[in-house]
């Protein structure tokens, strides 16, 4: 299915289109958008091993000269000859080269780009599922490795290609016959090729596996030495690698030596004797001269260097094949959410509901189990619940990342698959629990969503997250770049960063996941300051750690194993909740009585 | 491979061993792999010698060919062509089949030894060392430095080949001969100032790489915040901008590595065209037939592309020892913890202590100054005080991960260098502040170290932790796979396994460093309930955080660079009004209740 096909959330005007059917047409379509260097880079290879090739007759008559020596004037001629023609093989191979060097990292661009567009397309949803360091390995490692399979890939090819189809095609000039013992070896030469990659692909795959899991181990023993000390475990450990290292040994060795029995090389060989027994037959029917045998040899001679070659080839080029492979399932990946720009807009209140929502991830495994609760404008709702309860899961079908699979959330009433996505989401803000913050400003990161805002109106937001008087202790304030080359933030410094950019948002439904840590009392004061602001006048899903929100909260919620098992305030869930009492059983309050209504 | 682009990094290394040593170090792991090594090496000289011998005996048969047909064998002459040139490959086999062995058994030799060295030092070691750098030392360094004799094997090769053909084509005519190696200077010549070149566009490129790489990175990961704000857009310009950045630097550096060969090529090409010159002429005077001079264009291809590994082949061989000092680092580093005798203690009480102890981790900068304290068996300690304090420092001694200074540490009485340290260590149990767990279930983790015992004694054991809640609300139960590093888990589930770990370990002293990452309440009480189970009836040492844990101590410790300012019990102290209360101020009041429901009457 080609990009425009595909339901998209971000369009470029003037982007191109490529064919994304296979890896492989995908890769030529690419391809044939610079034909041009593809055609000068097969001109410039055809040209350098026809004169390589051809050199090798001149030579042949050189030696006839010798023979039956002429004029000085001939000795003359054949030697500029086949220098000039030697050198017209070195330029071939320049133009070659430039060229496939140009194709190769136009490919890099270019399908760099491409799935970068894709990506801007694809939904939040695809995002959150994604993890980052996968989708930067495709548009890393993935997009250079097709650059290699270019180049040098597509050069190995043409040079093993070319190398045997050229010279071939010359000795048929000197004479067909002698095609006999070329073609036979070919033919021979595929099969043992074919053979010897069966044996040896899987080998190194296995010998790169295994690498890979010897490496783990390794950095786990390290990484964990202070566990491994203290149970006294260092010889299971050492153990432990050693038999990783030992399969890796063997691996290592049976690779080499399948890689020492390499075939093509002896059947060269051999058909090198042919050749000349061949040659020899002609030249004793008469139909040869010597020159025309030292020809021949010099020719098949030149076939050496494509055996020797078709050894890297293939798996650069099979290399390339799974890179390209990887990128097109990236792209391929279906949008889910459409931009639904006939739906219904309009200032969001904050009334929120869940009516027996049920949702997961996958078809197998339900995170959401039937939920149903409401909020009201401008509450505050707490989550509480353990890793994986599905608290993240809940927030995120507020704003559409995911719809659900049973049941309906409803915005001020109306369920949010029929607002205008836009509309829906310019008025919600997300703040996650890893604030990510451009490598710029700290004034432009806080502007991020309103590019046009000033810095009187960025102060204030940072005034009302607590954030001003931090920013402004830096040396260059507002403008102190951050990142590697500028300053370093602290978890709370972050959080307060992203509470700024969403007060200048000003969104109507603010969902966050404050997962700081506490540290100290003062910072803790300041965050607990900002975080009362962000809740005034505005609905907030609060996913918190922090007992001092919870406790104050408009509404707590509960989650557990995805269920619903608790909704209300402090002061009735102390009541009625096992669960929530259990929280605040270790302070030295005297609970109130458990009432039977519970779980 | 000897390729002519490689080894461009060998700049700039610092060596602290010389080269003589480590080449002689390194042989001395080859000895135990002396039989193989020499048949590689004969086998190396063989091959050479039938490769060489191949174009020779064309040259020999062209002649004879020509001159004398009558005695020409064609049968003969093709047997012996095809036979020289399978000798040639059954040498090469060998020769592959060997050295792909005792490579592989060396470095797994040199990789053994250096997981060995690495598994016995102490903390100290570990604070020089990152643990990325040790696994790149063990795996991929202990690799190149093998692959050295490799290649100086290939080198060797080529160059006997050379060697060999150019003293053969001595004999047939000097002349000739010297115009032939009159290539050389110039084709090394260029290979060298190709390196040069190349190693500069490199260095920039891989700089600019690097900055443009991070680039992409982070606007491919800003996407995510992009879509929140509806900035695609923007975030999309500035992409263009930098992924057009990488595409000119690339085409630079591609250029001038693609350059490299159609050079060499048209530098040979003349050297060729300078043989037929000279070799006509001289073949016209009839000194020469024409099988020589056919020779001599052979050799002409043959000849100039090992000359080009010349000039690789010291980087490499540099970047090659580089690595095996890298390895030797690890296996030769001194151990700093070192006991003195191996008495094993039995059953230990716990009692610690600390007699005029000084300790630093880096010379000048005292972190413990004449320190005296004892721990009383069975204690609930608790240590507070600033960043650098020392608490941290007196967990690690009592573990005997790092040495002291001076002064003495018992256990039970015993001078703790007089201990055995493994019996010892078995004794004391530790849960760090980011628990490490190992890739597999909960129940192997829990399990670690006591593989007598039974699934069902460890799941009981487990249970004893808060309850056993936990383990019903991991996905699989016990059987949970945590993946590596315990990542499936979260922090707080990590701190459970840890304390079900230290409680199956059934330790006689505990050491808790406090987290201080957030956890979910739900599971924070869940952990200070598995704490109660464990603190009881062993002398436990921690460093605290959590408010609870320092109400519920039976003395606390307050410490601030290394002495210590005040003790007792959290009452007492908050009375005292004294640092402890200031500490209390900064970095617990936030924990209690009255804080928490002073937020809510807040403005």
């Amino acid at each position: 299915m080609a990009v425009n096909q595909q339901r998209s959330e971000f369009r470029v005007a003037d982007a191109k289109q490529y064919n994304q059917r296979s890896p492989l047409i995908w890769m030529l379509s690419h391809a044939w958008e610079h034909k041009l260097f593809l055609f000068t880079a097969l001109v410039g290879y055809l040209i350098g091993y026809s004169a390589f090739s051809y050199a090798r007759i001149l030579i042949g008559e050189a030696a006839d000269i010798i023979l039956n020596p002429t004029t000085q004037d001939a000795v003359i001629r054949i030697s500029v000859m086949i220098t000039g023609v030697l050198v017209l093989d070195g330029i071939g191979s320049l133009l070659g080269s430039m060229s496939t060097e140009t194709l190769a990292n136009r490919l890099e661009r270019d399908s760099r780009h491409e799935l970068y567009i894709s990506l801007l397309g694809k939904s939040q949803t695809f995002h959150d599922q994604q993890r980052v360091g996968d989708i930067m390995a495709r548009a890393t490692d993935d997009v250079r490795q097709l650059n290699f399979t270019i180049s040098p890939g597509i050069i190995f090819l043409f040079d093993m290609v070319l190398g045997f189809a050229v010279p071939i095609i010359f000795i048929a000039t000197v004479n067909w016959q002698l095609l006999l013992v070329p073609f036979l070896f070919l033919l021979v030469y595929i099969l043992m090729v074919r053979e010897y990659n069966t044996r040896l692909s899987p080998v190194i795959d296995e010998q790169r596996n295994q690498y890979g899991v010897m490496n783990a181990g390794l950095e786990e023993s390290i990484s964990g030495i202070e566990i491994v000390k203290v149970a006294a475990q260092e010889a299971f450990e050492r153990f432990k690698f050693g038999k990783n290292a030992k399969k890796y040994r063997d691996l290592f060795v049976k690779q080499g030596q399948i890689e020492a029995g390499y075939l093509p090389f002896l059947a060269y060989g051999i058909a090198f004797g042919l050749m000349f027994l061949h040659s020899y037959y002609l030249y004793s029917q008469g139909i040869l001269d010597l020159a025309g045998v030292i020809a021949i040899m010099g020719l098949m001679g030149i076939l050496r260097f494509p055996v020797f070659i078709s050894l890297f080839s293939l798996s650069l080029l099979q290399m390339g094949r799974a890179s390209a492979g990887r990128i097109l399932k990236l792209m391929e990946d279906e949008s889910d959410i459409d931009e639904n720009t006939a739906g219904h807009s309009g200032t969001i209140e904050g009334a929120i509901t869940f009516e027996n929502v049920s949702f997961g991830y996958t078809d197998e495994h339900t995170i959401i189990k039937n939920i149903s609760f409401e909020v009201k404008s401008g509450d505050t709702v707490a989550i509480v619940g353990q890793t994986g309860s599905g608290k993240s899961t809940l927030t995120q079908l507020v704003g559409r990342t995911y719809d659900v699979d049973e049941g309906r959330v409803l915005v001020d009433g109306v369920d949010v698959r029929e607002w205008q996505l836009d509309s829906l989401r310019s008025q919600i803000a997300k703040i996650e629990q890893d604030v990510f913050l451009f490598s710029r400003s700290v004034a432009e990161n806080i502007a991020f969503g309103v590019p046009d805002a000033g810095q009187e109106a960025i102060e204030h937001a940072a005034k009302e997250a607590q954030a001003h008087d931090f920013i402004t202790g830096f040396q260059d304030g507002y403008d102190s770049e951050i990142g590697e080359r500028g300053v370093t933030l602290s978890g709370g410094q972050r959080q307060r960063l992203a509470l700024a950019r969403a007060f200048l948002k000003n969104p109507r439904i603010l969902i966050m996941d404050d997962s700081t840590s506490a540290i100290d009392s003062a910072t803790e004061d300041e965050i607990q300051k900002a975080m009362r602001r962000a809740q005034e006048g505005r609905t907030v899903l609060l996913i918190t750690h922090r007992l001092s929100q919870i406790r104050w909260a408009d509404v707590i919620l509960v989650i557990d194993h995805g269920e619903l098992v608790a909704q209300g305030k402090h002061e009735d869930l102390l009541r009625t909740s096992q669960h929530y009492r259990r929280i605040f059983a270790r302070y030295e309050t005297d609970l109130p009585e458990l009432e039977a209504a519970g779980d | 491979m000897g390729f002519i682009m490689d080894g461009l990094d060998a700049e700039g290394y610092d060596r602290e061993y010389s080269d003589g040593e480590l080449v002689r170090r390194i042989i001395s792991y080859f000895k135990p792999e002396r039989l193989r090594i020499s048949l590689v090496s004969l086998a190396v000289v063989l091959n050479a010698g039938m490769d060489t011998a191949l174009p020779i005996a064309i040259s020999y048969y062209l002649d004879r060919l020509q001159q004398s047909p009558e005695t020409f064998s064609a049968v003969q002459a093709t047997f012996v062509l095809a036979f020289i040139a399978s000798l040639s490959w059954v040498f090469n086999f060998v020769r592959q089949w060997l050295s792909a062995t005792s490579v592989g058994n060396v470095t797994l030799t040199l990789r053994e030894e250096a997981m060995n060295a690495v598994t016995e030092r102490d903390m100290s070691f570990y604070d020089k060392y990152p643990s990325g750098k040790v696994v790149s030392r063990v795996s991929s360094d202990t690799q190149a430095f093998s692959e050295v004799v490799r290649l100086a094997i290939n080198l060797f090769s080529q160059l006997l080949i050379v060697v060999l053909l150019v003293a053969y084509l001595f004999t047939v005519n000097v002349q000739l001969t010297f115009v032939l190696l009159a290539i050389s200077p110039f084709i090394i010549f260029t290979a060298m100032q190709f390196r040069t070149i190349a190693r500069k566009t490199v260095t920039n490129s891989r700089r600019i790489m690097a900055t443009v790489n991070s680039h992409v990175q982070e606007s491919v990961s800003g996407i995510g915040v992009a879509k929140t704000f509806r900035r695609e857009q923007m975030i999309y310009d500035e992409f263009k901008e930098v992924n057009n950045k990488a595409y000119s630097i690339n085409l630079l550096t591609g250029y001038t590595f693609g350059s490299i060969f159609p050079i060499l090529i048209t530098i040979a090409g003349l050297g060729t065209g300078a043989i037929v010159w000279f070799g006509v002429n001289i073949a016209q005077d009839s000194i020469l037939t024409a099988g020589e001079w056919f020779l001599f264009i052979q050799g002409m291809q043959m000849f100039w592309f090992p000359l080009t590994s010349i000039s690789s082949f010291w980087s490499q061989f540099q970047l090659g020892l580089a690595a095996g000092e890298r390895v030797f680092a690890l296996i030769d580093a001194e151990p700093v913890v070192i006991q003195v005798d191996d008495k094993q203690l039995g059953d230990i009480r716990g009692e610690i202590s600390f007699e005029n102890v000084n300790f630093h981790y880096v010379e000048g900068e005292p972190v413990l100054d004449d320190f005296t304290l004892t721990i009383n068996a069975g204690e609930t300690l608790a240590l507070v005080g600033h960043t650098g304090s020392g608490k941290s420092s007196i967990t690690k001694l009592i573990t005997r991960f790092y040495e002291f200074q001076g002064g003495t540490i018992r256990i039970d009485g015993v001078d703790i260098r007089e201990l055995d340290l493994h019996s010892y260590r078995t004794k004391v149990g530790v849960v760090t502040q980011t628990p490490f767990l190992f890739d597999g279930s909960v129940l192997d983790n829990v399990r670690y170290g006591k593989y007598d015992e039974s699934d069902e004694t460890v799941i009981e054991v487990a249970k004893q932790v808060g309850g056993g809640d936990w383990i019903d609300y991991l996905s699989d139960g016990i059987s949970t796979e945590v993946g590596e590093r315990g990542n499936n888990l979260s922090m707080g589930q990590k701190q459970l396994v840890a304390l079900a770990r230290v409680l199956m370990q059934d330790p006689a002293i505990f050491i808790l460093d406090e987290a201080t990452a957030s956890v979910d309440p739900l599971t924070e009480a869940l952990i200070q309930e598995g704490l109660d189970t464990i603190l009881q009836g062993r002398t436990s040492i921690v460093v605290a955080h959590r408010l609870s844990t320092i109400k519920n101590a039976d003395r606390i410790i307050v410490l601030d660079h290394g002495r210590i300012l005040e003790e007792g019990s959290h009452d007492a102290l908050i009375a005292k009004g004294g640092h402890y209360a200031d500490l209390y101020n900064t970095y617990f009041r936030h924990q209690s209740l009255d804080y928490i429901e002073g937020v809510g009457a807040a403005d």
